[in-house]
């Protein structure tokens, strides 16, 4: 069952001036439709999420892996859904994505050293309070460059923010979404 | 940015319009068929505080606007609107649109002041037959209109009257001549008369009426309410109870600065010549 959106979402007709070029040609997402409440926060908020979530430098595997494994630990329902089909267009398998859903070990999944150390890292930004765990910064230190290390860290901070925005105004998920996670079988 | 240069020049080149519009409030005592603002006497009010339009006059000024206008909703509904515009007409030329229907004898000696100043009140009448123009805007619309506006004049104060039609291109020349014989009977001068079309907009489209008013037709010129910053007096019209928000600038209203260069960015997109506007007053 979607839930209505707390705030009304600005249809194309009624998009501020400045908002207009946000909209595309096709439908405007939810978070477009709802920050279009405040044009000049838009304006802002959409290209800095646009690149603080883009594959930059890491790429759009280890971007995908950020952004869901955050949306899943902060329980967002709007992001993790978005996310899991972006995940499965840019190469995640589904166990991949089962896993970051936290639907089965990650560790039986992700082999890799890097991507083990990546998302032992997410994990402690997004669950953490205080500082992180010396171990945790080492071991990320030791796979990721200073300016992967900033990125990363970014996306997941940056998820952070949508998670709770997307959750507390109760955004649905896209028509196109819901098909597409029904048409690979994801509840 | 230099705001001030930026505005002044922009103002001086014909860019963009050089009056700020404040909208004092959105209720109203009349329900007027055609009304921008879907007003009426129980609407949410969405009033413009009396301080925060002063401190964006005093903004105003340093960045180079020219004037000021008030409107509403039906602002002499407010008990502050004589002084606060009086206060305004102080710094710059200002115009305040009333349905001047609200003006009994203490409104009125509360507007004394404003004949030593640059104001004009705009007052709507828009037919010259009673029936027809009460069919509009309400009873006894056109008796209070013509019995308000001989004593603005008489106390020295500045009165236009504003017309509004379906189409100002239809009206029959006869029944145009009887209206302009009675505002000069009233001692208006064909100048001070304007005549415009009913926008598309607000109750309108619900009523199925007037010209189509958008982004394309439209001066920039920057008008303040409560609820954000609009790229024209015709933006912050209301449908079914919810602002529009298709002519929003920005919800930042302070510093004015942050409203008048987002203006001023919509104002170069606008296309040449004035032909793609519809010249609304
Ligand atoms: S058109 Fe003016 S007078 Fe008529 S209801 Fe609207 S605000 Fe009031």
């Amino acid at each position: 069952m979607h839930p209505s959106p707390l705030v009304e979402l600005i249809d194309r007709e009624q998009a501020p001036l400045l908002a207009r070029r946000f909209y595309g040609d096709g439908a405007a997402s939810p978070i477009t439709a709802s920050l279009a409440q405040v044009p000049e926060l838009l304006e802002v908020a959409l290209p800095f999420v646009g690149v603080a979530l883009g594959p930059v430098s890491l790429g759009a595997r280890a971007k995908e892996v950020a952004i869901l494994r955050t949306s899943a630990l902060l329980e967002c329902r709007y992001c993790v859904r978005s996310h899991t089909v972006v995940a499965l267009d840019v190469g995640l398998s589904l166990e991949e994505v089962g896993a970051l859903r936290g639907e089965r070990p990650v560790d039986t999944v992700f082999t890799d050293e890097r991507e083990r150390a990546m998302i032992a890292w997410i994990d402690a930004v997004a669950l953490g309070r205080g500082p992180v765990d010396p171990d945790v910064q080492a071991g990320a230190s030791a796979v990721l460059d200073d300016h992967e290390l900033v990125e990363l860290t970014m996306a997941v901070t940056a998820t952070l923010m949508l998670n709770r925005y997307c959750t507390a105004l109760d955004l649905p998920t896209s028509p196109e979404t819901e098909a597409r996670l029904a048409a690979a079988g994801i509840t | 940015m230099d705001s001030m240069s930026a505005l002044a020049d922009a103002v001086s080149a014909g860019t963009v319009n050089g009056r700020l519009w404040f909208y004092s409030n959105y209720h109203c005592n009349l329900q007027c068929s055609y009304c921008l603002t879907e007003s009426g006497p129980l609407v949410k009010r969405r009033e413009f505080g009396r301080d925060a339009i002063l401190a964006r006059a005093a903004e105003a000024q340093e960045l180079g606007f020219t004037g000021f206008g008030m409107t509403g909703g039906e602002p002499f509904i407010r008990d502050d609107m004589p002084q606060l515009v009086a206060e305004l007409g102080s710094e710059l030329p200002t115009i305040v649109l009333s349905n001047g229907t609200l003006l009994n004898e203490r409104r009125l000696r509360e507007l004394e002041p404003l004949a030593d100043l640059p104001v004009h009140v705009q007052i709507s009448l828009d037919r010259p037959d009673p029936v027809e123009n009460d069919d509009m805007r309400g009873p006894e619309n056109f008796r209070k209109v013509m019995e308000a506006i001989p004593k603005l004049v008489e106390r020295g104060i500045g009165v236009r009257i504003a017309t509004t039609l379906p189409d100002p291109d239809a009206v029959d020349p006869e029944e145009r001549e009887r209206l302009c014989e009675l505002h000069r009977a009233m001692g208006i001068p064909d100048e001070d008369h304007v005549v415009r079309p009913i926008v598309n907009r607000g109750r309108a489209v619900t009523n199925a009426m007037g010209v189509l008013a958008g982004f394309e037709q439209l001066e920039p010129e920057l008008t303040l309410t409560a609820e954000g910053a609009f790229y024209s007096p015709f933006g912050p019209t209301v449908r079914g109870g919810r602002l529009d928000t298709d002519l929003l600038v920005s919800r930042t209203t302070r510093p004015l600065s942050e409203p008048a260069t987002a203006l001023l960015r919509l104002a170069e997109q606008m296309p040449e010549g004035d032909d793609a506007r519809i010249g609304i007053r």
